[in-house]
This record gives structure tokens, C-alpha cells and sequence, in this order.
């Protein structure tokens, strides 16, 4: 393993846990979100949604609403010039093949699940908004719906769209599963089943629209894409360069601000009435209607020889996309090439398949496909362990993929893994086991590691473009279209601008996030950004400083490869200086651009078919391992975590404590997932639309999370480093799970692990 | 939310009267925590917003060995009062599992009662004290027992002009005391709650117990069985079980999206055992 | 009709609705942006206020209701125009990613160590139990709040 620590160049700011601007701005609640923001004439916007998973719409009249005082104009589906949105992958502009998908903006002729949009309203006044949205009159007739996959693929199913509700299938094959199973010191059968969960960001989707100049339709709002812009051109059937979105700092996003939310109605209302306009859905627009977290069943037969190692593994994958694909078949691809964990395994069948139901749509999420999967494998090796009496951390170091091993799915994995050291350092740091506290209390521990993918998929040919400028005084200006959830995206580009150019740190403004200003650097998702956009960065900042310093070496004497730059100035070898603001002048003199446009172009591949061939998906992984410690009450189901640890190998790590805060973040969202989250579902009717009914988890409900950033030096994205926004959301449901069977002896298949499925797991309930 | 008239009267006549002229067109804002987003979701829309929070009903008072709550007293205010830590400390600990800190500081005890969430820990708390309500209306004043007050899920014998001024109660000093919450959440509402008050005669056996729950019905449930069960006996480990046992047998909790009604059984058994348990030490000075 | 208050230390009267919220009155009315809107429900504080003292939430208080009582926002804690060290420390600590609930947590806190001036983490993170925070996993935020009682400018 590369020793990072040794090799590692002296860098100045990258590797330090510096300040992030935005935090400043944030304290002192400086920061403009999207909902605060308010424009003279501003309209407000209110939906209205169906309350029906599944009918036809019979009636649908406006005429009341649209007459009543104080209300501008209410829309419906044949108002919208185009009234399709197509859900590419977003920001490619690469074709994409089956990984497209469409919906409607607004309802045509029948609704598909509850909340789907039917009609908009503006209105002067929010209250005279929902007001009018209520004097809507609507007819539904209640056609028969499909409330699972499993039903929807049964023969005779009602469909959900003209075609088959089976909306995609990926496979793998790869050995021979059948012989080695059969082979097998012992063979782990396991069904799990995964939940319906949303982002529950604490922002809730909202912007503001307006005409600007030159008819340009500017939307202001909260999105992790700003590429949507070309989505509402083409729904308001305009020229592209006619729709600008502004992206704000978010109140997190984790996926739910992925897909176009609040976009397409504000840039149709805007241009209908030509007034501002402002949308927030309120907390329980959000939770009935956002499209949310896959679940899943996984069904796992494992085979394993008797010293751990595993010899095949047998995959059932299927998944619910609710109502509308969005993202779904992309999900699936996830999950497909990450079913069989970080391990080497000469045997797979991968079968994974995900259906239209009517329920509440389902698309990114943090994690987006890998993160369910985690749950089954690391159940899966835990119960390969016990059933060999192997401790869980051999089992893992045993199986551990290598540099050069083969994926499943045909990639060779080209950068170090880090599974052995990052379980052993998350096992280590759970410190001292806490002794139980009463007899009915039982005290466990549980391990769990995971990969999940960074970067997009190679063949869809990611890239991302940045642009750096010099002020004549030196001080420097960082521009790139990078959307920032609060990871501190934003923050990080000025670093790397800053470790390369020697600007000091608080001598940096940076944009970010405008479709019209910044260039495009592709979406905040798929642990994409510093991989990306840090790249675009770095290699805009070296070729602006090569320019720069051509211009400087003979001012100094000397081969432009001899001078560095820091403290806001050009150093030689031998410690003479030259101001930066004195370079400048001279680049102005000779005509030398003081500022650089560069494009990172992520490595590109072919696509893969998974059915037949085999081939590199991703660019890379982050790998990396969660311990629990738990007690359970014995008497009553309830599980207190009392101890946590979370280890990634981040390769580099630009801003530690930036990192350490992604970490510790996901970890927690992961507890709330293994814990207690769930959106409950009946027939389509959604059941907790509130934050009484939809529990996130709060301070008392966790523990300190002992954050550890192991650095193997190696990593595709800027300095080596890789990405970390989604890792630390997947071990922690299987982590718990495991813990709670360590105690116990009960094993949870089921998410979220309530009280309640731990007291019938114990036998309590008879 | 939606247009309604916000009145803030200065006396009790003023909103009885409103009451009358309006019934249920109106409605009382007391603490706001639970009617405020009722109005934001338009679950509920009156004509009339009755502010009732300038009438004189917040005060605690202690009065030949019983203790009057007005119905304007906050949930903090509970837990900060030494009236209350004196002569009635589990209407202090119950406060304490009551929502979060901005519930506690709005949140009002005649507003509980009122709303009536069968979840809720003040009312299965009053029923426990056997506590009596002062309701007061247009034509009058009347008394009705906490055990005969909530009659369904936020269903009170309330009618449209009446209201809850305060409730008065044994003060129990020399009573152990405890409740007992099960939550899906830290913090949350509870699933199933326990509560129990014990106290001893000279002789070390139970002379008074006093039991409830919330969450198992669609109301508060008396343990009367439980209580029956441990009168005179001694508190023992196995005595406390059979108590919390019977207590558990008399229940048929409904099951809903989250909780199964077989799991609410079980907890209640464990956590009214649970409660008895710390009663008891209490009542022994123990802790 | 009038609303009454005390704001961040100055008296105001504001033309108000009778169904209008604090939060409203703040962010449409008055144009203060300290407050934000996550629920509508008083579960997720980030709409918290100080009222006399103590957390309320300002999406539960109708404006009418005021009655000349002290309400307090996040600017009301700026110490001559800088900023409090209970936010210096947040900023230090990297409890601040997204940054919505952060007033909400930095008001809680305060009015917290003033009836508790020396909690344990323990006792800390139950006093923020109401404050909703999905980014952070919340320990940066008891980190802060632990350095700040301990009278400490950075990390360690």
C-alpha cells in the first residue's frame, strides 16, 4: 500500500481542514437560499396533485379558479408548449440509449400515482394560490393500480404506461454459479428487503423565476443540475440559450434535487404571465410527492469454502420505480455491478430487474443503487462468518478484491483497495467495549464494509469545464458551473486554485452554479463533483500558471520550470520575488491572457453490454468500513447505538475536516435509514407525509461517529483523491443489522429495523 | 393557510361568549403546537380564532393538600416549578418526555387535555392522578373527572362552547412516581406510555396505586386491574410483575401503519412493570 | 391588525393578518431571513426564534399574538457588528455544511447554556434533539458547542 504520508508533496492549503467561505455566510444566516429571495410583481405558485394512485381523469375545469380575485392564470397539461420532460442522465449530452426516460410536466388524461402534478396556479398572494388550487374542479375515475413489483410482473397485471410494467433488466453471468454452490463448504440463503425513503432534505424544493433581459427566462432555485436549463427550453419549446438557471447554495439535496422539481412550472408560469414567480413546496408536498429511494428485495444464495472465501455468489435483484422511470434504469446499473461487494468472487449471476408500479416515483438518492446492496452482501458475510466461525474482519480481509482483481461485470480494478486496512481501523476505533448496563440489556458489535462508484459512467464521456481569472491586483476569481449541496464543493475549488496559483486562500472569489456564467461542470451527484470539477480546476490553474509563469521567467532570469507560486508571488530557486500584481502588468503589456478556460474530460470507454460482455462501467471506487456498536433492550426491541465508527480511503483529502463532516453525515443519514426511516405506502396512498410520521434522526439519537480518513495516496480526481459524498451512506443499515445478530443471535433482514422487528425477531411477540 | 378572524379576548366571559355565538365554527388557541398546523394543512378551518392566552389561567396553586394546574401553565413550566417538584414530581418527569424544547415552552396543559392525542402523556398522566377537570361555559362551571373525560381518539366530553380552565388533583407527596415512554424516535411522541404512582403503608405493602397508559387505546386506559391486583400486597419483583401482567391482559390495543397493536401489549406490560419498579423505589426513598 | 414586539432589542408594531405566522411576518413581511421554513409543523427548528428567552417555533406563533413580548433572531446575537463566539466556534469546528438549520441550532444553544452553563456532550446533544440536521451526523455540532463551553477559540 502507497504510504501516502511519505510520498505526499508539501502542500500548502490542500490537505488542510481550512475555513470554508460558505460557512462564514452561514452562521450569520448571510446566505440567500432560493426561497429568500423576492422580486417586485412576484407571483405565487401552488400545484394542485392527485390524490389517486391510479385514474383517469374525467374532468378537469379551471374556469372557477382562474376567475377568482387575485389569481393570474391556472395551467393545465394542454398549456404546456411541450408537455414532455425527458430525464436523461443529466448534463450528458452523450447519447444514452436506455437510460432515457420521459414523464409529463403536467397530467394528460390520467394520473399514475398520488401527487402527480395536474394543475398550476399563480396567484398574488400563497393563500390566494392554494385557495384557487382548492376551487379546482376535478373528476377522477379510479382505474385498477399495482402496489409491487411483484405484482406488477405477474401476468395480467394492470399496465402503468402502454408498454409492460418491466421497465428494465441488467444481468451478469460470469462462471459457473450452479458447480460451485454445489461445491460449497456452506451456502448463506437470505431475503432482504429494502424500504421506500426520501431525502428528507431540510430545504424543501423551491426558486424563483423571472423574465430578465432579452426575454431570457431566468430561474433561481435549488438544484444539484443546472443543466436543466435545456429540459424547460424544450418544454417551453424556446432556443436553449433563452433559459438560464441560477443554482443556489442548497439546504442539501442528496439526490432529491436531481431531477427537475420545481424548474419546468416556474418557467412556464413566468412566461405565461410575464411576471416574477416564486415556488416553495411546502414539507408535505415534498414528502407525498419528491421521487424517492428505490426498494428493493435481494435475494443472496453465497457460497463459501470452509477458510471464508467466497466461491459464488447467486443475485436476485428487484427493484420499485413507482410510477415514472426518471432515473431507475441507471439505479439498477448500480446495483447490478455492485451486488456481489468488494470482493473477488469467480462466480456471479446477477439478475436485476426494476418495474412501473403506481407508487410514489423513485430516482437518485445518495447512494443510487450501490447503497441497497450493501445491505444483503454485508448481511450475507457476516452469516458466511458465523456459520465457518470466522471473526468478521478475517472474513473481509480474506475475501478483499486486490489491485488487478475482476469485478463481476468485467472491470479490472486498477487503484488500491483498501478494504483490509479500512476494517481493521473502524473495528479499532470502537474503543473499549461498553459492558452492559442490565442483565435484559445485550451489548453487540457488527462490522460492515462497502464500494460504491465515483465519477460517471465511462462511456457516457463526463466532463467539466472551469474558468480562472486574475484580477490586475492579484486577486483571483474561480468560475465553474459546479452546484454546491453544502459539502463544501465551492470551498474545495478554492483550494486547489490556491495550492496551484499561491493566491492566498481569502484572495478567492469563486461562482458557481449559473448555466449563463459559469462554465458547465455537470451535475453534484454520483460522487462526481471534486473528481470533476476539482480536476477541471487543477488543470485549468496548471495551464494558467504555465501561461503565467512564460511571461515570468524572464522577467526573473531563468527557466519558467525553476519558479513556484505562493504568498501571491513568483519565487525563484534562490528566494528572489516577483510581485504577482507587477506580473500581471507585464501580461497585460504583451498581451498574455491573465486568465484560462480548461475542460477535464473524464477517461472515456465503450459501452458495455452487460448481458453478453464485460468491460469497465466506472471510473473508480471508494471503498471503505463501518463498526457499531449497539444494545439492544431485550424485552422490548429497542436498539441504542452506543458506539460508531466510519473508515473511507478518500485517497487524498482535499479539506479533511470537509471530509470528515461528509463521513460523518452519511454515516448518521445511513443510521436513519437502518433505524427508522420509512415511507409507508398502502395501496399507493402515502402514509407519512409529515415530519411527525417521517423520522430523520436527531442528536439523541446517535452517537459521536469517529470519522476516519485513511489517505492511499491514490485516486482519480484532483491531488489523488476520490470521491466521498455518497460512500458513507451505505454500511451503516448492515453494520446495525450485524451488531444486533452479534448481541442477540436475531437476524434482521428487514429495513428499517424498528423495535418492533427486533421484539418478533427476539420471539417476544409469540 | 387561510383566512379566519383572530380574536384575543381579556376574559373568560368574553370567549365563553364567543363560544356560544359561534360553537364549532371556533376554536381555542391556547400553546398553538397542535392547532397551528391543523390550520396550516387545512385539516380543520374555523370561522374564529380564539386567543385565549391573556385570561388569567397560569397560575399553580397548593391548597388544603391539592394542587391546582391552570389550564394556561406550560409544559415547562411543570418541570421548573417547585409547587410541583414538592407535591407532585410526576407531572415534572412527564413534561420532561413531552415533545421538544419549543413544544415545552408553549405547550399548555389544558391544550393537552383538550386535544386529546390518545398518545399523549398528559392525559394518561391525569388519569392516573385521578385528577379532575374545571370546564367552564356560558351557563356555568362543572367538574368532570380525567377518568371519564376523554371518550375517543382527540375526543373530550368538551361541547362546542366549552372549555378547560385547569385541573386540580391530590397533591401526593410520599408517592413514588415514574413514567415510562417507548418511542419510534428519541424524543418523540410516545408509542406506549406508562404511568405509575405507589404509596406505601407502615408496614412496607402498597396502599394506593394509581396506573395508566397512553397509546393503547383510543384514550387513556385506567389499570384499574392492576391497581386491584397490588393493593395490600407487598411490592415485590413477582407481585410488580403480576400487577403489570394484569394491566397488560385487560388491553386490546388497535394496530396502525407503524405499530402493531400485539407489540403496543407487549411494551405496555414492560413498561408499566418498568414503572411500577421505580414507584416503588421512590416510594421507599430509594432514589 | 398590529402586531406588538420587541425585535432583536428594538420596539416594532408591523401590520400583520390575524392568520398571519412570526415566520411569516419575518421573511415576507419584514424581510428578515434569519428564520427559514422546513416543515410547517415545529418538528424540524429551523424556524426557531428566541421568545422571551426561550425557543419557540416562529412557524407556530400567530404575529397577532405577540403582545409586546422579546423575540430574537440570529442577528440579534452579532457582538458589535461580528460575529458571537458560539457561531465563530460552528465555523471552526465545520458544524456548518448547508447551513439550514444553523440558526435554528445556534439559537437553541445559547438559550440553552444559559440555564446550563456546563453540559456534557451527552446533555448537549439532548438539548438539541428538536433541532433537525441532516448533513452533518450532528458531532462537528456538538464538537462546537463543547469547545465554546470550554471557552476555546479553535480545534484542538
Amino acid at each position: 500500500m502507497t504510504d501516502a504520508v511519505a510520498t505526499r508533496e508539501a502542500l500548502r492549503v490542500v490537505g488542510r481542514p481550512v475555513v470554508r467561505h460558505d460557512a462564514r455566510d452561514k452562521v450569520a444566516a448571510a446566505t440567500a437560499y432560493a426561497a429568500d429571495w423576492a422580486l417586485p410583481g412576484m407571483l405565487h405558485a401552488a400545484v394542485l396533485r392527485s390524490p389517486y394512485p391510479s385514474a383517469r381523469i374525467v374532468r378537469l375545469d379551471t374556469k372557477r379558479a382562474a376567475a377568482m380575485a387575485g389569481v393570474a392564470v391556472v395551467l393545465t397539461a394542454r398549456d404546456v408548449p411541450r408537455n414532455t420532460l425527458s430525464t436523461d442522465v443529466p448534463g450528458q449530452t452523450t447519447a444514452v440509449g436506455p437510460l432515457r426516460a420521459t414523464l409529463h410536466v403536467l397530467a394528460e388524461g390520467r394520473v399514475r400515482h398520488q401527487g402527480e402534478p395536474v394543475a398550476l396556479v399563480a396567484a398574488e398572494t400563497l393563500e390566494l394560490a392554494r385557495d384557487a388550487v382548492e376551487a379546482i374542479e376535478v373528476e377522477y375515475e379510479v382505474t385498477p393500480g399495482v402496489f409491487t413489483p411483484e405484482a406488477a410482473l405477474a401476468p395480467g397485471a394492470p399496465a402503468v404506461h402502454g408498454t409492460g410494467n418491466l421497465l428494465a433488466e441488467w444481468r451478469i453471468a460470469r462462471g459457473d454459479v450452479a458447480r460451485a454452490l454445489s461445491g460449497a463448504k456452506v451456502v448463506v440463503e437470505g431475503e432482504y428487503t429494502t424500504q421506500l425513503v426520501d431525502a428528507a432534505y431540510l430545504e424543501p424544493e423551491s426558486g424563483v423565476a423571472w423574465i430578465d433581459s432579452d426575454g431570457v427566462i431566468t430561474i433561481r432555485l435549488s438544484t444539484q443540475v443546472i443543466e436543466h436549463f435545456r429540459d424547460v427550453a424544450e418544454v417551453l419549446q424556446v432556443p436553449h440559450n433563452r433559459v438560464r438557471v441560477i443554482g443556489t447554495y442548497l439546504g442539501g439535496g442528496f439526490g432529491g434535487k436531481e431531477d427537475v422539481t420545481v424548474e419546468a412550472y416556474l418557467g412556464l408560469l413566468a412566461l405565461k404571465t410575464g411576471r416574477p414567480v416564486k415556488m416553495v413546496w411546502t414539507r408535505q408536498e415534498s414528502l407525498l410527492s419528491r421521487a424517492k429511494r428505490h426498494p428493493y428485495r435481494l435475494r443472496y444464495r453465497t457460497g463459501a469454502a470452509a477458510n471464508g472465501e467466497i466461491v459464488a455468489q447467486q443475485i436476485e435483484l428487484l427493484a420499485d420505480a413507482g410510477a415514472y422511470a426518471y432515473l431507475s434504469a441507471l439505479v439498477l446499473l448500480y446495483s447490478t455491478v455492485t451486488a456481489a461487494g468488494p470482493y473477488r468472487v469467480p462466480a456471479v449471476e446477477v439478475d436485476a430487474r426494476v418495474a412501473y408500479t403506481n407508487n410514489p416515483p423513485t430516482s437518485a438518492m445518495r447512494g443510487f443503487g450501490a447503497m441497497q446492496t450493501v445491505f444483503a452482501y454485508e448481511s450475507q458475510m457476516d452469516r458466511v462468518a458465523r456459520a465457518l466461525n470466522i471473526d468478521p474482519v478475517a472474513v473481509r480481509r480474506v475475501n478483499a478484491l486486490r489491485r488487478g482483481d475482476t469485478l463481476p461485470v468485467g472491470q479490472v480494478i486498477e487503484t488500491h483497495v483498501a478494504i483490509p486496512e479500512v476494517c481493521e481501523r473502524a473495528w479499532a476505533a470502537l474503543g473499549p467495549r461498553a459492558p452492559a448496563r442490565a442483565p435484559h440489556l445485550k451489548v453487540g458489535r457488527g462490522l460492515a464494509c462497502n464500494f460504491q462508484p465515483y465519477g460517471r459512467i465511462v462511456w457516457l464521456h463526463d466532463w467539466a469545464s472551469a474558468w480562472i481569472g486574475f484580477e490586475m491586483d492579484g486577486s483571483l476569481v474561480v468560475r465553474c458551473g459546479c452546484p454546491d449541496v453544502g459539502g463544501g464543493q465551492a470551498s474545495s475549488l478554492c483550494q486547489i486554485a490556491s495550492e496551484v496559483l499561491g493566491v492566498t486562500l481569502t484572495r478567492i472569489s469563486v461562482h458557481v452554479s449559473d448555466s449563463a456564467l459559469t462554465p458547465l461542470a455537470g451535475t453534484t451527484t454520483a460522487s462526481r463533483q471534486l473528481y470533476m470539477s476539482g480536476n477541471a480546476v487543477l488543470k485549468t490553474a496548471r495551464e494558467l500558471r504555465a501561461q503565467l509563469l512564460r511571461v515570468a521567467a524572464p522577467m526573473l532570469g531563468g527557466d519558467a520550470d525553476e519558479l513556484d507560486m505562493d504568498e501571491d508571488r513568483v519565487v525563484t530557486a534562490d528566494g528572489r520575488t516577483l510581485a504577482i500584481a507587477d506580473l500581471l502588468r507585464e501580461c497585460a503589456r504583451v498581451g498574455v491572457p491573465r486568465s484560462h478556460l480548461g475542460v477535464y474530460h473524464a477517461p472515456a470507454g465503450e459501452p458495455v453490454d452487460l448481458a453478453t460482455g464485460s468491460g469497465k462501467v466506472f471510473p473508480d471506487y471508494t471503498f471503505g468500513a463501518h463498526a457499531a456498536e449497539v444494545e439492544v433492550d431485550t424485552e422490548t426491541g429497542v436498539v441504542r447505538v452506543l458506539a460508531y465508527a466510519a473508515a473511507h480511503d478518500v485517497g487524498r483529502a482535499i479539506n479533511p475536516q470537509s471530509v470528515e463532516g461528509q463521513i460523518q453525515g452519511g454515516a448518521v443519514q445511513g443510521l436513519g435509514y437502518g433505524l427508522m426511516e420509512e415511507v409507508v405506502v398502502e395501496d399507493g396512498i402515502n402514509l407519512t407525509t409529515s415530519f411527525a410520521t417521517y423520522l430523520i434522526p436527531t442528536a439523541a439519537d446517535v452517537p459521536d461517529v469517529r470519522a476516519v480518513v485513511v489517505e492511499s495516496g491514490e485516486g482519480l480526481g484532483p491531488f489523488n483523491a476520490r470521491g466521498i459524498g455518497e460512500p458513507p451512506i451505505g454500511p451503516p443499515a448492515a453494520a446495525i443489522a450485524n451488531a444486533i445478530e452479534d448481541a442477540t443471535g436475531a437476524r434482521i433482514t428487514r429495513l428499517p429495523i424498528t423495535a418492533e422487528r427486533v421484539a418478533r425477531a427476539l420471539g417476544l411477540l409469540g | 393557510m387561510y383566512p379566519f378572524e383572530y380574536v384575543a379576548p381579556d376574559t373568560l366571559d368574553t370567549v365563553l361568549g364567543l363560544l356560544r355565538e359561534h360553537g364549532d365554527e371556533a376554536k381555542i388557541l391556547a400553546g398553538g403546537q397542535s392547532l397551528i398546523p391543523i390550520l396550516h394543512y387545512r385539516l380543520a378551518k374555523p370561522r374564529v380564532v380564539i386567543d385565549i392566552n391573556g385570561l388569567p389561567l397560569g397560575d399553580i396553586v397548593v391548597e388544603n393538600g391539592r394542587l391546582g394546574v391552570g389550564a394556561l401553565v406550560r409544559y415547562h413550566q411543570l418541570e421548573e416549578s417547585d409547587a410541583i417538584a414538592r407535591r407532585c414530581p410526576l407531572l415534572a418527569e412527564a413534561a420532561r418526555l413531552i415533545g421538544n424544547v419549543r413544544v415545552r415552552t408553549l405547550g399548555t396543559v389544558g391544550g393537552s387535555l383538550a386535544h386529546a392525542d390518545p398518545a399523549a402523556e398528559l392525559p394518561a398522566v391525569m388519569t392516573a392522578l385521578d385528577a379532575r377537570l374545571a370546564v367552564a361555559s356560558p351557563s356555568g362551571r362543572r367538574t368532570v373527572a380525567a377518568r371519564e373525560f376523554f371518550t375517543g381518539p382527540l375526543t373530550t366530553v368538551l361541547a362546542p362552547d366549552e372549555i378547560v380552565t385547569g385541573v386540580e388533583m391530590d397533591a401526593v407527596p410520599g408517592y413514588g412516581w415514574a413514567v415510562e415512554e417507548l418511542s419510534r424516535r428519541a424524543g418523540d411522541f410516545a408509542v406506549v406510555a406508562a404511568v405509575a404512582l405507589v404509596s406505601l403503608d407502615r408496614r412496607g405493602r402498597v396502599d394506593d396505586a394509581r396506573v395508566a397508559f397512553g397509546g393503547v387505546a383510543d384514550r387513556p386506559v385506567h389499570a384499574r386491574g392492576a391497581e386491584d391486583a397490588l393493593r395490600g400486597r407487598e411490592p415485590t419483583a413477582e407481585a410488580l410483575a403480576r400487577g403489570a401482567q394484569a394491566a397488560r391482559d385487560a388491553l386490546n390495543p388497535p394496530s396502525d401503519a407503524f405499530v402493531s397493536g400485539v407489540y403496543r401489549r407487549h411494551v405496555a406490560g414492560v413498561l408499566c412493570r418498568r414503572a411500577l419498579t421505580r414507584a416503588v423505589e421512590r416510594a421507599l426513598g430509594r432514589t | 391588525m398590529i402586531a406588538r414586539l420587541v425585535l432583536n432589542g428594538r420596539p416594532r408594531e408591523v401590520d400583520v393578518r390575524g392568520n398571519q405566522t412570526l415566520l411569516e411576518m419575518l421573511r415576507d413581511t419584514l424581510g428578515i431571513f434569519d428564520v427559514k421554513e422546513g416543515c410547517d409543523e415545529g418538528v424540524c427548528g429551523v424556524c426557531t426564534v428566541l421568545l422571551d428567552g426561550r425557543p419557540v417555533s416562529s412557524c407556530l406563533v400567530l404575529a397577532a399574538a405577540l403582545r409586546g413580548r422579546a423575540v430574537v433572531t440570529l442577528r440579534g446575537l452579532e457582538l458589535n457588528g461580528g460575529l458571537h463566539p458560539l457561531q465563530e466556534a460552528f465555523v471552526r469546528h465545520g458544524a456548518v455544511q448547508c447551513g439550514f438549520c444553523t440558526p435554528g441550532m445556534l439559537l437553541t444553544t445559547l438559550a440553552f447554556l444559559e440555564r446550563e452553563p456546563r453540559p456534557d456532550r451527552e446533555a448537549i446533544r439532548a438539548a438539541l434533539e428538536g433541532n433537525l440536521c441532516r448533513c452533518t451526523g450532528y458531532t462537528k455540532i456538538v464538537d462546537a458547542v463543547e469547545a465554546y463551553v470550554r471557552g476555546e477559540s479553535g480545534p484542538q
